[in-house]
This record gives structure tokens, C-alpha cells and sequence, in this order.
């Protein structure tokens, strides 16, 4: 049997008391579409750093086709995996297409004085795939919240790595952007061969997009499986503390928040 | 769509290149310029041995000094982040003017003791300021400011100590070094500069992606595969040795790594293949220029060009101060 893709064993992050994450045990397949929900403070993003190797594991480890994470260096970490972050510097004083070339750093040989030719084609293609071709001599600290977003995307695509890495993709933007956002999302996955891991709160986007989903709570998985088996009224209403109701029917679970009279 | 930046710094060329040409022929001794060319007479020796070493120097030292300052607003992200606000200009003036004051009880005098002790406070400076607001691998940038104040007045006090414990004689080269000044230079510092700064400047440019991905936060930037502390180390490090030497030669000369960065990144933008090379050379015209004024203006007297440089960037600062406010983004 050959190692799972990407893999969680018994990881675990302590940081004195109050944040905590794991231990863990989790698989992500290859070419899937793997969500984390949670509440606030579940630790999806410290999951996600570790996962990234942004932070160490207190305990356990990441296993990249069985092999530990911890082993591979900044460069090699990033030809696999690409991260886009929830929070971001507020001011970016570089272009769009400044930002997006520096998404081919981990392929830059030290001295390299220009991109490759390659490099250029994979910012060109990058940039196609979100549709952000026109705004590229743009700063991005003058572009709307839904653009940046698409900006950080596409700098995260032109790493071309074969996992991408959101947090939290889709918060903050309007109903148009974030179908753009998930819509981006599920070409990559059955398209494009790429693996997605995502964090978000949103529970209908987890639904419409999972292939498998696990709820974190309190820094442990409730429950895992595909959104049909996870979007269940008891295991939302341990998770978030409050009360839903899920409507069946559609391919998809629609999960409603019940409000108090 | 790079047309402004790359003639922008076509025309910084040219400004360095006539600061290096002008520069040495302006003063308040009027010079000839057949006897310039014949090399003969006190005009020619005046231009040759006492202008243009010292032009030579004020190009190398600006040109440090902006580059300075450029990778340490990266660094830091921070538009107020320079040598001297984060205190690694105090501390290599602190371990001079210790040098100054102890070199002859020590007697070491085949050794270079103040550019050595110049390095020393520099780098020790950096590592205090760091390891103040270094918080679990992070470094918060307001308290690196504080810290960098906090360095800063500290050695400006145990300067003021050794110049108290200092002869008359000590303490008059003392205050005269302090006040930053390019007056008594051969080409001996020349030579010693040059390699530090233009060194500085070949490392800065190997890690111009690096510089570019740290405007975009640490943690983006490792996500992209820099290795942030590796880097970080290597662009403190570079900064303090520069530091260190020009402090050396030059005293203290002041806010040329403050202004010139944020002078240039509207004209030239914020690319660091452009914005290296345009510190560089912008950086060294404008301390040319500044040492220009600083001996021509009161002539037959001479100002210190770092009153000169202080007396424009104290106001430059409050100005930085004041646009932040408006939250203009300056970085």
C-alpha cells in the first residue's frame, strides 16, 4: 500500500494554555476538495499553518507521501504546497503582477537576476485562471477587497504547487466574488488535478464545495466525512453552540441557523 | 509600464555622475581649470587630494546609508525604521568615541581600534535592539522602535560620559567626529569604505526577491519558501557591517536613510532591482550635495555635514510623522 498524499499523525500545537490544537489524525487525497469548519478559535488556521510548515508541531508531524514535512526545506515546502493566508499586510505597495511573479520565488535559483521564461508563463497562466489579466499594473493596496483576494489566489497559483491552501477564501466578500472564489475552486480540483484544503465558517460554500469535511472543535475533529454525513443538526449544534437546521433534498446539504424567539 | 522607474534612475546616474564631476571643482577656493589639468599648483592639489576623496567619500557613505535604510523599512516594514531611529548608528558611535578616548591607555595603535570598536557597537547595538522586540520568533515593530530609542539615549549618555572623562584634546576630536563630518579624509577611507558599502550593496541586491517578498508580510513570505530568519539575519547583518564602517570614517551623519528611500520610492516604485541601484546612487548625490552646501554656504567656514543632514531631516521626520497621520501609505 503506498502512503497516504498528505497526512496528519497525532499532530498537536500547545502554546501555554488556552490555544491548542489536536492531537490530530487526518488524510488529505489527492485531486480532493478537503474543508475544515469550525467556530472561531477551533483552530482551522493553526491546523493549516502546520500543515504549510509555517509552525512547528509541538507534537506529531505532517507526512507528505509518508515523508515528514519538518525535513523539507522553505524552497522545497513551497513547490508543494501554497498558502493563502486569512490575514495580510494591509498595504502592498507592489503591482499585481510584482506580487504574482513573487509567487515563483521557490523556483528562482539564488542569484537569478530575471524570471525564466517559464516563470512569466506560469504568472501569465495564473493570472488568466482568476481573471485578473487587466488589473496587473495596478498596486494592490488600491484594488477592492474581492480583487485582492483574486490577487493572492492567483500569486498562490503561480507557485503551481500541487495543494493549495486557503484560509478562510471566500469571508468578506460580496455573493458575486465569492461564487467566483468557490467556482475557481472546484476547477482547480476537477480540472486542474489540484489538491484544495480550506478553512472557512461558511457552512453552505463547505457544502457546495467539499469533497470531504471535518468539523474542528476545541482543536479536535468532531467529525469527518462528506458534507451529507458532516452537515447533521446534532454534530452543528455541538460545534457551533447553537441551533441549525439542515434541508436534504439537493445533492447537497443547505444548512439554516435557527434563530431564538 | 516601468518607463518612469527606469528613467528615473537613468537620471539618478547622471546626478551621481555630475555630483562626482561638479563637486570637486565648487568650493570657497576658486580653482582653475588649467590648473586643474596641468595638475600643478595649490588649485590642483586642493581638487586631487583634499575634494575629491571626500566627494568620493560622500558617495559611497550616502549611497550606504540610503541602502541602510531601505532593507531596514523592508525589513521592519516600518517607514520610520533607519539606523539611527533603531539606535545601530549610536551604538557604532559609542563604540568610536570609547576608541577615541582609551586608544592611546591602550596602546594598540597598529590596530585600526576605531573602526573595529565601530563594528562592535554597531552589531552589538542591532543584537539588543532585536532581542528587545523579539517576541516568540516575531519582532513587533513598535517596540523595536522603542528599543532602538531606548539604545539610542543610552549611548548618546555613556558618550556624554566619555567625553566628561575625556582631555581636552580627546574631546574636541570627540564632538568634531560626532557632529558627522567628511572634512579630514584621504583616500585611505575612501579605500576602507568602498568594499563595505559596495559589498553591502551586491548582498542587498542577491536578496532583492527576498526584500520584494517581505513587503507582502513574514508570514507570506515564508509561505513562498524564504527562509525569513536566515534572511533576516543576513540583511541585519550587512546593515550593521555597513553601518559600522561608515560610522568609522564619517561620525554620525544622520536621516540620509530616513529621506532618500521615501524621496525615491515615488518616482522609482517599490521593486528593489530598481530601488537598490537608485539608493545607491541617489543616496551618495544627495550627501554629495549636502557636503556641497555644508562648505560652501558659510564659507570661508565649514559646517559638519551631519548638522547639515540633521537640520533637513528632523523636519523631513515630523513631516513622515505627520502624513502617516493622514494615513497616506508610505511604505
Amino acid at each position: 500500500m503506498s502512503a497516504p498524499f498528505l497526512s496528519a499523525r497525532g499532530l498537536a500545537w500547545e502554546l501555554g494554555s488556552g490555544v491548542h490544537l489536536g492531537p490530530l489524525d487526518l488524510e488529505v487525497e489527492r485531486g480532493e476538495c478537503f474543508v475544515l469548519v469550525g467556530p472561531n478559535g477551533a483552530g482551522k488556521t493553526t491546523f493549516l499553518r502546520t500543515l504549510t510548515g509555517l509552525l512547528r508541531p509541538t507534537a506529531g508531524q505532517v507526512l507528505w507521501e509518508g515523508r515528514p514535512l519538518a525535513d523539507l526545506s522553505r524552497r522545497e515546502l513551497a513547490r508543494r504546497l501554497a498558502y493563502v493566508p486569512q490575514v495580510r499586510p494591509a498595504r502592498v505597495p507592489l503591482t499585481v503582477e510584482e506580487v504574482v511573479v513573487l509567487g515563483r520565488y521557490p523556483y528562482l535559483a539564488p542569484l537569478q537576476w530575471e524570471p525564466a521564461a517559464g516563470d512569466r508563463a506560469a504568472v501569465e497562466r495564473a493570472l488568466e485562471l482568476v481573471g485578473i489579466g487587466e488589473l496587473r499594473g495596478r498596486r494592490v493596496d488600491e484594488l477592492s477587497g474581492g480583487e485582492r483576494q483574486a490577487v493572492w489566489i492567483a500569486a498562490a497559483l503561480a507557485q503551481e504547487a500541487p495543494v493549495l491552501v486557503l484560509d478562510e477564501p471566500t469571508t468578506h466578500l460580496d455573493p458575486r466574488h465569492q461564487r467566483e472564489v468557490a467556482t475557481l475552486l472546484l476547477r482547480l480540483t476537477r480540472d486542474a488535478g489540484r489538491t484544495v484544503v480550506a478553512a472557512t465558517h461558511d457552512l453552505n460554500l463547505a457544502s457546495l464545495l467539499a469533497d470531504r469535511l471535518v468539523a474542528l472543535a476545541g482543536g479536535r475533529a468532531l467529525a469527518a466525512g462528506p458534507p451529507a454525513e458532516v452537515l447533521r443538526p446534532e454534530v452543528l449544534a455541538a460545534l457551533f453552540a447553537a441551533p441549525f437546521e439542515v434541508v436534504r433534498g439537493g445533492p447537497r446539504p443547505v444548512t439554516l441557523l435557527e434563530l431564538g424567539q | 509600464m516601468k518607463r518612469l522607474p527606469r528613467l528615473s534612475l537613468a537620471l539618478l546616474a547622471l546626478l551621481w555622475l555630475a555630483a562626482l564631476v561638479g563637486a570637486p571643482l565648487l568650493g570657497s577656493q576658486p580653482v582653475a581649470l588649467g590648473d586643474l589639468l596641468s595638475g600643478e599648483g595649490t588649485g590642483a592639489a586642493i581638487v586631487w587630494q583634499l575634494r575629491l576623496p571626500r566627494v568620493l567619500l560622500a558617495l559611497l557613505a550616502g549611497g550606504g546609508l540610503a541602502l541602510a535604510g531601505l532593507a531596514l523599512q523592508t525589513l521592519f516594514r516600518n517607514p520610520l525604521a533607519e539606523p539611527y531611529t533603531l539606535g545601530i548608528a549610536s551604538g557604532a558611535a559609542l563604540g568610536a568615541v570609547a576608541a577615541l578616548r582609551f586608544e592611546e591607555t591602550l596602546g594598540l595603535s597598529w590596530l585600526p581600534l576605531v573602526e573595529l570598536a565601530s563594528f562592535a557597537g554597531a552589531l552589538a547595538a542591532t543584537a539588543l535592539v532585536v532581542a528587545l522586540a523579539a517576541e516568540g520568533g516575531r519582532v513587533e515593530t513598535p517596540t523595536l522602535l522603542l528599543a532602538g530609542v531606548a539604545v539610542s539615549l543610552s549611548c548618546g549618555a555613556l558618550i556624554l560620559f566619555l567625553q566628561y572623562l575625556a582631555d581636552s584634546t580627546q574631546t574636541f576630536r570627540m564632538v568634531r567626529w560626532m557632529m558627522g563630518g567628511l572634512a579630514v579624509v584621504g583616500y585611505r577611507e575612501v579605500l576602507w569604505t568602498a568594499p563595505w558599502v559596495l559589498g553591502g550593496a551586491a548582498v542587498l541586491l542577491a536578496l532583492r526577491w527576498d526584500l520584494n517578498l517581505l513587503l507582502t508580510g513574514e508570514e507570506l513570505a515564508a509561505s513562498r519558501g524564504v527562509d525569513v530568519p536566515r534572511v533576516r539575519l543576513a540583511i541585519l547583518l550587512t546593515t550593521s557591517l555597513m553601518l559600522g564602517a561608515l560610522v568609522a570614517v564619517a561620525g554620525p551623519i544622520g536621516f540620509v536613510g530616513l529621506m532618500v528611500p521615501h524621496i525615491l520610492r515615488r518616482p522609482v516604485g517599490h521593486d528593489h532591482l530598481l530601488l537598490l541601484p537608485a539608493c545607491l546612487l541617489g543616496g551618495g548625490a544627495f550627501l554629495a550635495l549636502c557636503d556641497l552646501g555644508a562648505r560652501t554656504l558659510l564659507a570661508p567656514a565649514e559646517l559638519p555635514v551631519g548638522v547639515f543632514t540633521a537640520l533637513l531631516g528632523g523636519p523631513f521626520f515630523l513631516w513622515l510623522l505627520l502624513a502617516r497621520r493622514r494615513e497616506r501609505p508610505l511604505l
